[in-house]
């Protein structure tokens, strides 16, 4: 017996293939939008966003043919607002409400075809991995390569490989954890529709929202990444010293300082000077290396400083109680510029 | 840089010596890919040459015979157009390496065959790091690794091929050890689902290996208020780390009880922290995390001759029973005069030298040896 997904389900995951299926068999124009009785799918999809943009997971939860309109609409008003902080938050956002309907659905759902029918949609259809489920144990395994591609880019020390559980090349994870791993994909995955849209004929009564909300919060994110450092991190200080002192410092350490110090703003030739005190110092390769970690040589990529694990694994981590959360070096002793 | 006195009779003599071993050792078995790697070498004079590739290993060979570079290196990374800029190479992957060097193990003996060289006048000393004989050169320490320098290594690698195998399951077929050829391992890891993970991805790797960031909530003692609480997680606590831990602590799955008695016998949750820190510690692998993490690398060639030492980078089947200072130690037997800079004893190829003259006769793989470690020179008088 074949099992299929349901409409409860497609009102949960309206990024499924079986929605867009459903929008294509109905024959649904965009125009339509501007008919009077799709004004409550715009302004539910309006809500949605306000609440997203405020920092909260909308839990509403309506029938299946809304909330596939709704996910729709709201893609639409991303777009059209035009604003990348908006299309980031929104995308994140979206996510976490999967993501919360996901963990209860598995933990839930009485079916165990149902719940490896869902694994099989998200995790494998959707984002290619292989994860076996236990659905009496509701413990899912999946191989140590497709965990590290996504625990890596996690930045909480609980999803280090060291703290799971590991055996003969798989990663053990409960349903909660599961789902959070693959969190940021799907904000990716909505991120990436989002920026993927062509929309060349916004219906009116779209655009109009679109507008408003725009004029309603462009403003939260004109200043937003303006900061100005008060004081360097101890891995910095400590590189600095030792620098200072004519010791030579490892390659790793003077990466740190120097992206470190590009990233808060300091000019190549400011770098350039510090570096004046190793011993080993030679200003045409020190000034390459400079340039190129800036951006301007080479590969032209700038380069990022190492976040706070990295150094730690380096031996290059000094960090003292103000260190506690960050998760690079760059955050330290920084306030924003009102 | 590389200690060999800079004449040319050292430098004729080692080219002479290293020429004849490329010549009759031509097969290079454990380079795959070879038309994707990026190659390059290291001079006598020490420049060091980047960006070559070769079609063949008949193409590799020709250029090993006729440059006689002292160390020869090759990409760990896969590109499509290896010897172009970097940034053009276009990476499509890189084999996932280990390397255990023995001067980051703490062995008590390691002193005891440690020499001091000067960079400047390559005077040798057995005590002092700054040079006693021209005043002004800093030292380089060169070590002649003992048996029990070796069998300290070699348990250290054997660590790390089970974790490999027991916890990341990595197969055998994909995993290959070399003795580097001087004092440590390379472990080549040439799993496909391996090759492609990032740096960031690497580290997370090494981290698990070395034992860097184990919490204690990966157990279950999680920090409440100025105390603690115990709350075993679902996905287990006997697998991975979380076992060779409370195995160490003698817990299981039941032993919540137990655990919190553990817990509060250290002091509570900071000093339960500190005793999981140490258990860590004994458990890991004390192996270069920013080797492994760095996936445009060049490493050593499998099966070339290492110039620090003379000897050659090996792979080596059974670790228990290989012999590095015999196994490794592929250089020709017709003998020359050395001149010694310092009266030494060792083993190569299962033979005691005791070398006490100032001027010795010995084998050419000696020679090399000794001279390859800044030890000796050729004498000029053969």
């Amino acid at each position: 017996m074949s099992i299929k997904l349901g409409s409860s389900e497609l009102a949960k995951y309206p990024f499924l293939q079986e929605a867009s299926d459903y929008i294509q068999e109905t024959k649904f124009g965009f125009d339509e939008f501007d008919r009077p009785e799709m004004i409550h799918i715009i302004n539910r999809a309006a809500e949605k966003l306000e609440n997203e943009l405020k920092g909260k997971v909308y839990s509403n939860l309506d029938e299946y043919e809304i909330e596939i309109m709704t996910f729709l609409v709201s893609l639409l008003l991303i777009k059209s607002i035009g604003l990348e902080e908006v299309s980031k938050k929104c995308s994140l956002f979206e996510a976490m409400r999967v993501e919360k309907f996901l963990s209860s659905d598995l933990s839930n759902e009485r079916s165990s075809q149902k719940k490896r029918l869902l694994v099989e949609k998200i995790f494998q259809e959707l984002f290619n991995i292989n994860i076996d489920f236990d659905s009496k144990s509701s413990i899912c395994k999946l191989s140590v390569p497709d965990y590290l591609h996504r625990a890596s880019r996690m930045h909480e020390q609980e999803w280090k490989l060291i703290n799971r559980s590991v055996k003969n090349g798989f990663v053990y994870l409960d349903i909660d954890e599961a789902v959070r791993l693959v969190r940021n994909e799907l904000s990716n995955l909505i991120y990436t529709r989002i920026k993927n849209m062509k929309v060349y004929d916004v219906p009116i009564s779209i655009k109009l929202k679109a507008d408003e909300l725009r004029k309603k919060y462009a403003g939260h994110y004109v200043h937003r990444n303006q900061f100005k450092i008060l004081d360097y991190p101890p891995c910095i200080k400590h590189a600095m010293e030792a620098i200072n002192k004519g010791e030579n410092l490892p390659h790793s350490a003077r990466f740190m300082l120097a992206t470190y110090m590009l990233a808060i703003g300091k000019t190549e030739e400011n770098v350039i000077e510090i570096f004046k005190n190793s011993p080993d110092y030679n200003e045409k390769i020190t000034r390459y290396q400079v340039e190129h970690l800036a951006g301007k040589k080479g590969s032209h990529i700038k380069y990022s400083v190492p976040s706070c694990d990295r150094l730690k694994s380096e031996d290059l981590c000094y960090a003292v109680r103000e260190c506690e959360n960050l998760i690079n070096p760059i955050q330290f002793g920084r306030r924003k510029i009102t | 840089m590389n200690q060999i006195e800079n004449t040319n009779e050292n430098n004729k003599f080692l080219t002479e010596v290293f020429r004849k071993y490329y010549f009759e050792n031509k097969y290079f078995p454990y380079l795959y890919s070879i038309e994707k790697r990026e190659f390059g070498y290291r001079r006598f004079d020490s420049m060091v040459v980047r960006h070559l590739s070769f079609k063949n290993i008949g193409e590799l060979v020709a250029e090993l015979v006729r440059n006689v570079p002292l160390d020869v290196y090759y990409s760990n990374a896969y590109y499509g157009f290896p010897s172009n800029p970097i940034n053009e190479k276009q990476w499509e992957g890189a084999d996932l390496i280990f390397d255990i060097d023995l001067k980051d193990l703490d062995i008590p003996c390691f002193q005891d065959h440690t020499y001091y060289v000067c960079n400047l006048c390559g005077f040798v000393n057995s005590e002092h790091k700054l040079c006693v004989n021209c005043d002004r050169g800093k030292t380089s320490d060169i070590s002649l690794p003992c048996k029990r320098c070796f069998t300290a290594i070699k348990k250290e690698a054997g660590k790390l091929h089970e974790f490999l195998r027991s916890d990341l399951g990595i197969q055998d077929k994909f995993i290959e050890i070399f003795f580097s050829g001087n004092a440590g391992f390379h472990f080549h890891v040439n799993d496909p689902s391996i090759r492609i993970l990032d740096s960031n991805s690497r580290a997370n790797v090494t981290d698990y290996i070395i034992g860097n960031g184990f919490m204690c909530e990966s157990i279950g003692v999680r920090k409440y208020g100025n105390g603690f609480l115990i709350k075993l997680p679902k996905s287990g606590i006997m697998t991975g780390w979380r076992k060779k831990i409370s195995s160490s602590l003698g817990i299981n799955q039941k032993s919540e009880l137990k655990l919190r008695h553990i817990v509060e016998t250290n002091g509570g949750y900071d000093g339960f922290r500190n005793e999981i820190n140490r258990i860590a510690k004994k458990f890991g692998v004390q192996i270069d995390s920013q080797v492994t993490n760095d996936i445009h690398r060049v490493f050593r060639l499998p099966d070339s001759i290492n110039g620090k030492s003379g000897l050659t980078k090996m792979k080596c089947d059974d670790l228990e029973s290989f012999n590095p200072n015999n196994d490794a130690c592929l250089l020709s037997d017709s003998e020359v005069c050395i001149n010694l800079k310092t009266k030494l004893k060792i083993n190569l190829k299962n033979c005691n030298f005791k070398l006490e003259n100032t001027i010795e006769k010995v084998p050419s793989y000696v020679a090399a040896y000794l001279i390859c470690k800044g030890l000796a020179t050729i004498s000029k008088n053969q």
